[in-house]
């Protein structure tokens, strides 16, 4: 129960190892059932156009959890996740590649946490898109 | 039609969920969470937990519950088929995991508008059968173009 992460070995700048997935039309049906969010946003391509989308778009949740998983997977312990703010500003299509990560900002000797800045984007028409920006993570050190 | 700010602090009826070995199972597949604490209990006791961990953003799982009786309230106004999330903040006091009972308090934090947006505030708390805190939650929904619409 503690991060395998050493206060003293963080720096701020300092980038840690990302999440990749590709986001497949069978993974936002599964999030679909195992969430419980059942909007045909995610499900149908027909109700995603009438709403102006090219067709069906992941859950926010799903690509947060992806950005959650980047941060947990680097301190080791998801009893050191404190807590997390994501703003979402763009939307995931399907076949997409998702990139999440993060960068620490802040480190606090006195409570023994990081701050970190975390992302989560995909390439589209050659550039890259953020779909979680302005976003923070704080975990506890150890 | 603009959503009804005489609803802010408004408090909905509270949510016990128990979770299951089955649900945390099939959302950490759903999340490609692959760490041994998130799928193996024995793992989760080795690392000092009481049993298998769920997944930090499981407790979705109970706001999406909790919170469908703000998002269909009548008098809320609003219409789900023009909402987006637009953020998602947690804190957690401690990992959730199987077994544990949780109750939800939904309420409305807050309601604006910027422009042709409106932003919901949806906060809820989430604690366990001894009533300690295990997480707060907020979820902020941006109803695209029905600002100053009426109401």
């Amino acid at each position: 129960m503690s991060s395998r992460v050493r206060l003293e070995d963080v720096r701020v700048g300092e980038a840690i190892p990302g999440a990749s997935k590709v986001v497949q039309r069978e993974d936002v049906k599964a999030y679909a059932d195992a969430s419980g969010d059942q909007n045909p946003l995610h499900q149908d391509d027909a109700f995603a156009r009438g709403v102006g989308f090219p067709g069906i778009i992941a859950h926010g949740m799903f690509t947060m959890a992806h950005v959650v998983k980047a941060v947990t997977d680097w301190v080791g312990d998801p009893g050191a996740l404190v807590a997390i703010d994501v703003q979402f500003r763009a939307v995931v299509f399907m076949d997409e590649t998702l990139e999440a990560g993060g960068e620490v900002t802040a480190v606090d000797p006195e409570t023994r946490t990081a701050t970190l800045s975390v992302w989560a984007s995909v390439e589209r028409d050659g550039k890259r898109v953020l779909a979680v920006k302005n976003s923070r993570a704080q975990v506890l050190l150890s | 039609m603009a959503l009804n700010t005489e609803l802010i602090g408004k408090e909905y009826a509270p949510l016990t969920v128990t979770v299951e070995r089955d649900h945390v199972l099939r959302f950490a597949r759903a999340v490609a969470e692959d760490a041994p604490v998130f799928v193996d209990a024995e793992a989760a006791r080795a690392a000092g937990y009481p049993d298998q961990l769920a997944p930090p953003t499981f407790v979705t799982t109970m706001q999406i519950m909790a919170s469908a009786q703000i998002v269909s309230d009548p008098e809320l106004g609003l219409d789900y088929t023009r909402v987006v999330h637009g953020e998602q903040a947690y804190e957690w006091h401690r990992p959730v995991h199987v077994g544990d009972s949780l109750t939800a308090v939904p309420r409305i934090a807050d309601i604006s508008s910027k422009g042709p947006l409106e932003f919901l505030v949806i906060a809820a708390e989430i604690r366990d059968s001894a009533g300690e805190m295990v997480v707060t939650a907020r979820t902020t929904l941006l109803s695209r173009g029905t600002a100053g619409s009426g109401r």
